[in-house]
């Protein structure tokens, strides 16, 4: 791990001993989801596993942010995370909207299968 | 809060344009539903003249609220974003439910509101335009991701029911999954610069980040919410969607989304980066600043880190979409890359900031960038309103295609001048050929960088725009020099939309009218990006030692 | 105003043209030149000539002052020449389209007239955007000339042409813009209070030092005071834009394309006014803005010239094409006439402006000969043409009478420019100054008059005899061939292509098909036949219509040959301002750097790199 990464981690209060949970582990968990999601964003080809790879992205986001407000003792991550959620319902539901419209076309959920624009 | 109103006329006056719209374009009587353009053109126009009339400058927000970050952009970017918007109105008219009226207009069924999709594409147009102006006036990163979406979310849909072909619907599609990815990526960095100090408020932060240094974790996020508004700029990283969108939507879709996003995507880098850097001295006399005046070195530019990754992506963006335009041949695939290489024009202006002769907008990159957004709007318009106005005759399958290579435009001039000459004159303004307004946006960007010393980013710039005049050329002097080879396919022919074309010309007049008239909207650009007595609070700090911030405050 | 009226009379009669039927535009055309070239005239006759270093008409207006640009114009004897020079042009070409120029007539004589504003515009401009915009401007009109109207290989000549130009002048500008800069940064003269003051008043404060302008006076005398370094840079760049241009020898593969596909009458503003553009540069920003560097880096401007002359010399030795030919020998004259600015001294300077003239009026009148006996056989090549002083004795003698103007004949306009640069370049060194002396007592025995006596004694230019020796074989290379050819295509066995046998010099046109004049050819042909039905056949010889096109250049070639001491005398004022620019730069550099004088190789090795590329 470079000097940055520690620091980054010490910033959060890492390495911490397991028994209580603290923020780093908070931290941690979301970097791990947020990283898992953008992996599985670009390597997956199922549209709606795409989708659900960027909802883990946004719940990370989620998580961090709470953490962080309790961290801060501060109500405006909580806040904040009320909003994401609410905006992550409408993206969902668009999502799903769209994938329908598409499903009814070529009857498959792969990305694959729509090709029309090179690139 | 209730001060706060004073901003929000203009998207007051859009969003009861958008009911409004939502409702009439339900209406079983056609000259109702055919209203709905009309009033979404006045609901935009309404919005610009109210920007401009009753949102307070920085001066007086000062008085107000104190609190309000980067005030002084706030009117000349509102403004701007309404006149544009205006003349993007124009050239949607008639992209949804085309055939759906023709058949109603014969008689051959009756009008279904489930199938009409009128209402909702003017909403959604007018959604996005009122979250674009909340970034304007955003001073907290809740209101800034709120607006960012509010921007981005209608524009999804508005690809995939541009056009009736399956393309647009693909189109649609793959932009929504990389647009939420993108929208991931700076929610997270929002949570960690949170995370970093602890307020969501622009003010705050910057004030932090000032008096305490930047953490690395502060930095990352700074970083990851940059990245993800490359999305929205369609800047190097992610910029790979923007050909196949661009291609797929209809060309006054494709307009929409090289000006709607970009210029959000500018106004929010732009919020962040003075809240991470541009740290910029007043000297104690109070006399603004003229550029005798040299401030400390430290302060005046970003953080290295970050000025590095901006210089890069600056670079690569810029190269990347000139060459890969090149080798087009369909015009809209070409525009697109060349709608990424004006975004790493702009980010020059970004890398710059203020600089050190801010009063001066010869040397001011935030002043540059605010000029260069409304010069490539109106340009942009212009292109593709003419695009939008030209089709193909209906052929077998009787529905009209949108033109597609370059050849389609050959001698334009001579067969609809009021579309061919549009297209001359707002392609070589996109070139930046003097005297055209596009040479004026790009001068000020060319002038900051010098002054700040940046002088190799300044040669990239140089080398950047004479590739793009390799393919400007191109498509500026098809309609011009060529004449047309009517050999292939169905006659092009206009499109029976009148406001398409006036569009175009409203943008051609504009991009001369600008150039030589434009010293008003220069000094609008200006004085927009002078920093008020708020913003430079955060300079302050460190002499006054202030205290570090109460976080409770931002809680209560 | 007037010199304002010289950009908007023409632009006007653009707008009117657009408007007016094409039947008209020629003849709308014809009275939008001769207005403007009227206005040209009046401002000429205003001009106090005994004073040609003063700006006469100087008028500012303000426009973008934000940017700190302003429509600022004003016209030095240097300016008010090459302003007679376009005024003359321009008529001519309008008179010489006249049956050349077929089919959309309205985009023609437009964008000629556009083409006439934007190089008025160059030569009047004291605010470098506006020179700039001007500079640029040409470009758009000159790329639809070429595109639309010339010949086979049009397209890509077009688009070569655009794109050197326009990437040159893009890093002019940069350079342009650091200086500017430069001036922002130094101390403000006015009180700060003041300037203050005006600044919240709206207004825009008064161009100078510490002010954000573009203003060419306040330029020039802030960029004067900046390092060698930054001198050289700036140098680099403006040379880099100028040079395509001119164009001198690395960058110059876009002239001879150009030419060759231009109709007439571009290839005539091209080579008479265009090129101008590029050594009209060198003469009022490169050398003015950062004398120090120019001098010192003048050697190996001259080396390029050098080469270009060589060059262009040689290759004219493999052309079958007779355009083509006179093409590369401007690449060899401009090649002389940067010679004589590099030489820094007052006979260089003011020999490389006469020559801007004379080769302006020789060559535009070359073109114009070629031109049409362009129209009458449909081709340049010198296999198919010959003998024609049998067939066209008049058109023979403009032809022969044009080319000894061109390559210096005595007693024709040429040789007096091409003498004075060369002698320049020979003097314009240090170790032989002191043997030059000769030569200036054959110049004071009063053939070319003052100009040449200001140089008597010190010059320091790093050239000397060598580069005017090596300049002279290479013109006489040149000359040589360009004489071989007017022999060839004028006397010897009449040649004339297939079809053209027999009667007047025109007749069908199915035999060009197999002589490389392919599809355009055959296309032009067609037009031509169109319109034979409307005017009647070319006559064999030349119409009385083409001999007063080209008898007006052919007086001026022998006024200016025999007597051009009014120019130079008037010339002296601007000339004899600049070299001092360029002396008293160099003494402050010899006193200031001379312990420096080992670096400044290595510091200007980069920039001196960068151009030789």
């Amino acid at each position: 791990m470079t000097h940055g990464t520690l620091s980054l981690l010490a910033q959060t209060g890492f390495p911490a001993s397991m028994a209580q949970a603290t923020l780093a582990h908070y931290v941690v968990v979301s970097l791990l989801m947020f990283v898992i999601g953008l992996i599985g964003f670009l390597t997956r080809r199922n549209l709606i596993i795409m989708f659900l790879c960027t909802e883990l992205m946004f719940q990370a986001a989620g998580i961090a942010l709470v953490a962080f407000g309790r961290f801060h003792l501060d109500y405006t991550g909580q806040t904040f995370v009320i909003f994401v959620l609410t905006v992550a319902a409408a993206e969902a539901s668009m999502a799903l909207a769209l994938i329908v419209l598409l499903f009814r076309r070529k009857e498959s959920l792969s990305a694959e299968d729509w090709q029309e624009l090179k690139g | 809060m209730i001060e706060r109103l004073a901003y929000l006329w203009p998207e007051i006056a859009l969003f009861i344009a958008t009911c409004v719209v939502m409702v009439m374009g339900l209406s079983r009587t056609y000259a109702t539903r055919k209203a709905t353009a009309t009033i979404a053109a006045l609901g935009t126009f309404s919005a610009a003249v109210l920007s401009f009339l009753t949102t307070p400058d920085g001066g007086e927000i000062e008085a107000v609220s104190g609190q309000l970050y980067l005030a002084s952009m706030v009117p000349y970017a509102k403004t701007l974003i309404g006149a544009v918007a205006t003349l993007l109105l124009l050239t949607m008219a008639g992209t949804v439910d085309r055939a759906e009226e023709a058949d109603i207009a014969k008689g051959v069924r009756s009008f279904d509101p489930l199938r009409s999709n009128r209402a909702e594409f003017y909403a959604f147009f007018l959604f996005s335009i009122t979250g674009l102006m909340l970034c304007a006036d955003a001073d907290d990163l809740i209101w800034l991701f709120l607006a960012l979406e509010l921007t981005s979310l209608p524009t999804y849909i508005m690809v995939a029911m541009s056009t009736a072909r399956n393309r647009g619907r693909e189109a649609g599609v793959k932009y929504f999954f990389l647009g939420a990815m993108g929208a991931a990526v700076f929610l997270y960095g929002f949570a960690l610069i949170y995370g970093a100090v602890g307020s969501t408020n622009l003010n705050e932060i910057a004030v932090a980040f000032a008096t305490g240094g930047i953490s690395s974790l502060g930095m990352l996020g700074v970083l990851l919410s940059i990245l993800g508004i490359c999305f929205k700029i369609a800047a190097v990283p992610m910029h790979f969607y923007t050909p196949d969108v661009y291609e797929g939507a209809a060309p006054q879709v494709s307009g929409f989304l090289a000006f709607v996003p970009k210029t959000a995507g500018f106004l929010s880098i732009l919020l962040i980066c003075g809240a991470v850097g541009w740290n910029y001295v007043i000297p104690p006399d109070g006399v603004s600043p003229l550029a005798t005046v040299m401030p400390s070195a430290e302060g005046t530019q970003l953080p290295e880190v970050l000025r590095l990754t901006l210089w890069v992506i600056a670079a690569l963006t810029m190269t990347v979409g000139n060459v890969l335009a090149l080798l087009q041949t369909s015009v809209k695939r070409m525009l697109a890359y060349s709608s990424i290489a004006h975004s790493g024009y702009m980010l020059v202006g970004v890398i710059v900031g203020p600089g050190i002769a801010a009063d001066s907008f010869s040397g001011n990159g935030v002043a540059a960038v605010l000029f260069y957004l409304l010069s490539y709007g109106v340009m942009n318009a212009g292109v593709f309103a003419v695009l939008a106005a030209l089709e193909r005759a209906p052929g077998r399958d009787g529905e009209p295609r949108e033109i597609e290579t370059i050849s389609d435009l050959k001698g334009l001039c001579r067969s609809h001048p009021m579309l061919g000459w549009p297209m001359v004159i707002c392609c070589l303004s996109l070139l930046g050929l003097p005297p055209l307004l596009g040479f004026f946006g790009k001068l000020p960007l060319f002038t900051a960088a010098i002054r700040a010393g940046e002088i190799p980013l300044v040669l990239v710039l140089g080398v950047n725009s004479a590739i793009a005049a390799c393919y400007y050329l191109k498509l500026a002097f098809a309609p011009l020099t060529e004449v047309a080879d009517d050999a292939d396919g169905d006659p092009i022919v206009a499109a029976p939309f009148r406001t398409r074309a006036a569009a175009a010309v409203i943008s051609a007049a504009c991009v001369i009218g600008l150039a030589l008239g434009g010293n008003l909207l220069m000094q609008g650009a200006r004085s927009a990006a002078s920093y008020t007595e708020a913003d430079a609070i955060k300079s302050r700090v460190p002499q006054a030692n202030a205290a570090p911030v109460d976080r409770n405050v931002a809680a209560h | 105003m007037i010199l304002f009226s010289l950009i908007l009379i023409p632009l006007l009669f653009a707008a009117l043209l657009a408007l007016a039927p094409a039947a008209q535009a020629r003849s709308l055309a014809f009275l939008g030149m001769l207005t403007s070239s009227a206005a040209a005239v009046l401002a000429m006759l205003r001009f106090d000539w005994n004073n040609g270093a003063v700006f006469a008409n100087e008028k500012t207006f303000p426009w973008l002052g934000e940017l700190g640009i302003q429509l600022s114009v004003g016209a030095d004897s240097v300016s008010m020449l090459m302003i007679a020079l376009t005024a003359l042009l321009g008529p001519i070409c309008v008179v010489a389209s006249r049956t050349a120029v077929t089919e959309r007539h309205r985009t023609f004589f437009g964008w000629l007239l556009v083409l006439q504003a934007a190089m008025y515009g160059v030569f009047i401009a004291r605010d470098l955007i506006l020179f700039y915009i001007c500079f640029e401007f040409t470009l758009v009109p000159m790329f639809v000339l070429i595109n639309v109207f010339g010949s086979t290989n049009r397209k890509h000549a077009s688009v070569k042409f655009f794109l050197y130009t326009f990437t040159g002048s893009v890093i002019a500008l940069a350079g342009l813009v650091y200086v500017a800069k430069f001036n922002a940064e130094l101390p403000v003269s006015a009180t700060r209070e003041s300037l203050a003051a005006m600044m919240q008043a709206g207004g825009t404060p008064a161009p100078g030092p510490g002010v954000w302008t573009f203003d060419i006076e306040t330029l020039g005398r802030a960029a004067r005071r900046m390092s060698s370094t930054e001198q050289a840079w700036v140098l680099l760049a403006l040379m880099v834009g100028f040079a395509v241009k001119v164009p001198l020898f690395p960058v110059h593969t876009w002239l001879p394309l150009a030419h060759t596909e231009a109709p007439t009458a571009g290839s005539v503003i091209l080579a008479g006014v265009l090129l101008k553009l590029g050594t009209y540069g060198i003469f009022r920003f490169a050398i003015p803005f950062v004398p120090a560097a120019f001098a010192e880096y003048a050697p190996l401007i001259a080396q390029l010239c050098i080469v270009g002359i060589l060059y262009g010399g040689l290759i004219c030795w493999v052309q079958t094409d007779v355009k083509k030919l006179v093409a590369y020998s401007s690449v060899a004259h401009l090649g002389f006439c940067v010679l004589g600015l590099a030489a820094t001294n007052a006979t260089g300077l003011s020999g490389s402006i006469l020559y801007m003239i004379n080769h302006g009026l020789s060559t535009g009148a070359l073109f114009l000969c070629i031109g049409m006996v362009y129209e009458r056989y449909h081709t340049r090549s010198m296999k198919e043409l010959g003998g024609l002083a049998a067939k066209m004795p008049v058109w023979s003698t403009f032809m022969i009478f044009f080319t000894m103007a061109s390559v210096g004949l005595p007693g024709l306009n040429g040789f007096v420019s091409e003498f004075m640069c060369l002698l320049a370049a020979f003097q314009a060194s240090s170790a032989w100054g002191s043997s030059t002396t000769m030569v200036e007592g054959a110049m004071d025995a009063g053939l070319w008059g003052s100009a040449g006596a200001s140089t008597v004694g010190a010059t320091h230019g790093g050239l000397g005899p060598w580069y005017a020796a090596i300049a002279g074989i290479g013109m006489i290379v040149a000359a040589m061939y360009l004489l071989l050819m007017v022999g060839r295509v004028v006397w010897g066995p009449l040649v004339e292509p297939h079809g053209h046998g027999g009667h007047g010099g025109h007749g069908g046109h199915g035999g060009h098909g197999g002589h490389g004049h392919d599809a355009h050819g055959a296309a032009a042909g067609d037009h031509h036949d169109d319109h034979a039905d409307a005017h009647g056949p070319l006559p064999a010889d030349l119409t009385a219509r083409e001999i007063g096109v080209l008898a007006p250049l052919a007086i001026l070639c022998v006024v200016l040959g025999v007597y051009p001491k009014p120019l130079l005398a008037t010339l002296e004022g601007p000339v004899n301002q600049t070299v001092q620019l360029i002396d008293s730069a160099r003494s402050m550099g010899l006193q200031l750097e001379a312990p420096a004088h080992t670096t400044s190789p290595a510091q200007g090795g980069a920039p001196t790199q960068g151009l030789a590329q």
